[in-house]
């Protein structure tokens, strides 16, 4: 039926239009080794991962630390807020 | 200044000298009143509250209207960890029966430690903005004293967080 298939496109909009990230941007101010042990407590990142996303943060200037709905990335934008480290949230690019 | 170590009960110490804990003490009043003013036009304050959405300033200002408060008020307690423990310490110094000029023996527990940590993130971008620290290679003035007081800062944060790191 016609009506059923739009509302399942209508969903399928929804359910993708629902996808964002949480992004940590480069600053001049915050240490290497703060950054990484921020991601490491708060996200629970294995040393390499914290690392290897710090270090995108340093030298491409940002790195995407979290995928999900859009309240859950903006309590991780607050927290790394409190942590000090510039971090913002965007649609994700699906 | 001797840099933080971590100790065998799993808390983390650091030597500082007397003029040392002043600058610590000094600033971190300032910080507490900037974050108790909460002016909304001060740089520092924007950056220690930066945008959550760059390109939308409608829902940048909604993220902040509903996190701002408690952000601010975990960051004022944070700081006052610091001075708690200064001054905890240094009554521990007095008793000891050192000299006035005695250096200061800071230990923290963990969750102290995690205060430390981020109030002295906060102190070093509060000093940037007001150094005009916002990119790579920012330095602020060579030689001035808010410049050095700054890397030591960084100094003092860098040997805590290597020290937590091997608590």
């Amino acid at each position: 039926m016609p009506q059923t298939l739009e509302r399942t496109e209508l969903r399928e909009n929804t359910v993708l239009n629902t996808l964002w990230v949480t992004i940590v941007w480069n600053d001049p101010v915050n240490l290497m080794n703060y950054v990484s042990f921020v991601f490491r407590s708060y996200f629970g990142f294995s040393k390499e991962e914290a690392e290897h996303k710090m270090l995108q943060v340093h030298n491409e200037g940002r790195s995407v630390v979290a995928t999900g709905p859009r309240e859950a990335m903006e309590r991780h934008v607050e927290a790394m807020h409190g942590y000090g480290l510039l971090a913002t949230v965007a649609k994700a690019d699906v | 200044m001797r840099a933080f170590t971590v100790e065998d009960d799993g808390t983390v110490s650091a030597v500082l000298a007397i003029d040392e804990v002043a600058i610590l003490v000094d600033l971190t009043g300032q910080i507490s009143d900037l974050l108790q003013e909460n002016p909304q036009d001060d740089d520092a304050l924007r950056r220690l509250l930066p945008d959550a959405y760059p390109d939308d300033r409608a829902a940048s200002a909604e993220f902040r209207r509903f996190t701002a408060p408690g952000l601010l008020d975990r960051k004022s307690a944070t700081a006052s960890v610091i001075l708690s423990t200064l001054s905890n310490s240094n009554a521990a110094r007095a008793e000891s029966g050192l000299g006035a000029e005695a250096p200061t023996i800071v230990r923290l527990d963990p969750q102290q430690a995690q205060s430390w940590l981020t109030a002295l993130g906060d102190l070093r971008l509060v000093i940037a903005a007001r150094l005009g620290i916002v990119k790579d290679g920012d330095e602020g003035e060579p030689g001035a004293v808010m410049t050095e007081v700054y890397d030591w800062l960084g100094y003092v944060q860098g040997s805590l967080v290597e020290a937590m790191d091997q608590a």
